[in-house]
């Protein structure tokens, strides 16, 4: 699983930085920045700029995402910002309002 | 394991304060306030930059801030802990490194800042009160030992005659202190000055 996980019931109001998988099923406000794959889980509250090599969004993420990779846009997910990747997907049942870029 | 415990991992940097109702494990680098209802372990590649509150405390890693535990705090072996350190119930395992107040029992309101400043005096007059505090006047005893280094005074041969000589003195002192305790004055400042030297 992922080395790193802020589940839910924990909050942090800042900047994380990692080299591994992250997932977020917690609150996050600040900013987030990973290597590897980044997943906000159903449930999770992200308000964050995030970058990262793969984006994975099942829960509330609101902010500006770029990723080295592909961002998924699951059903259920609530997204606001802009994404920048250069595969995108938006299952049927997300919500979402931005821009899409992927032309990286 | 993903469910209810929150874990920071090797690589992972956080910046900024960490809250919450669950467990924490820090494995990677926290540079922020720690306030969680659950348990907070940090392993033994953790660093926390700041200080750490929660249920119960598990230190492993390093540690620069205060530490309060609601139930208690256990270092083990290897932690680092540049802080203070309160909580009903504190366990310090061999190995562990700890700089600071350490406070067990019900943690009273009063800040650390006011109780840090006592334990400096506290511990010094215990070894110090057998000489001379006694036959000195209470002002000029009191800066004395918190400014002698205990463990010099402990390894000296010095101490047993200096206890002999004030012996009588605290005895006799209450009713005429002049003429034996001049000596005693001089001998005991003399040694202090010394010490104050090296």
């Amino acid at each position: 699983m992922a080395s790193t996980v802020i589940s839910a019931g924990i909050t942090i109001e800042g900047e994380i930085a990692t080299d591994e998988d992250i997932v977020v099923a917690g609150t996050l406000r600040g900013k987030l920045s990973a290597k590897e794959s980044v997943t906000i889980e159903h449930g999770a509250t992200v308000e964050a700029d995030v970058a990262g090599g793969s984006l994975t969004v099942a829960g509330a993420l609101t902010g500006n995402v770029t990723a080295n990779e592909r961002v998924d846009l699951q059903a259920g997910a609530r997204v606001i910002g802009n994404v920048k990747a250069a595969r995108v997907t938006i299952a049927d049942g997300a919500q979402f309002k931005g821009n899409v870029d992927m032309d990286v | 394991m993903a469910a209810n415990v929150t874990v920071i991992g090797r690589t992972t940097r956080v910046r900024g304060r960490v809250t919450g109702s669950v467990d924490l494990e820090v494995q990677g680098f926290v540079e922020g306030e720690i306030t969680v209802g659950g348990d907070v372990t940090v392993d033994s590649q953790g660093i926390v930059g700041a200080g750490i509150r929660g249920r119960r405390l598990i230190v492993r890693g390093a540690v620069k801030g205060d530490l309060v535990g609601d139930e208690s705090i256990l270092l083990e072996s290897g932690a680092r802990v540049l802080g203070d350190v309160r909580a009903p119930r504190v366990a310090i395992a061999s190995g562990a490194l700890v700089r600071g107040y350490v406070q067990t029992g019900d943690a009273d309101a009063s800040g650390t800042r006011a109780a840090r400043a006592q334990p400096a005096a506290r511990p010094a007059p215990a070894p110090a009160a057998r000489p001379a505090p006694a036959a000195l006047p209470a002002p000029a005893a009191a800066p004395k030992p918190a400014a002698a280094p205990i463990p010099a005074k402990i390894g000296r041969a010095e101490p047993p005659p200096a206890a002999r000589v004030a012996a009588p003195l605290s005895n006799s002192g209450p009713r005429r202190p002049p003429p034996p305790v001049v000596p005693a004055l001089r001998s005991a400042k003399g040694q202090i000055a010394k010490k104050k030297e090296r």
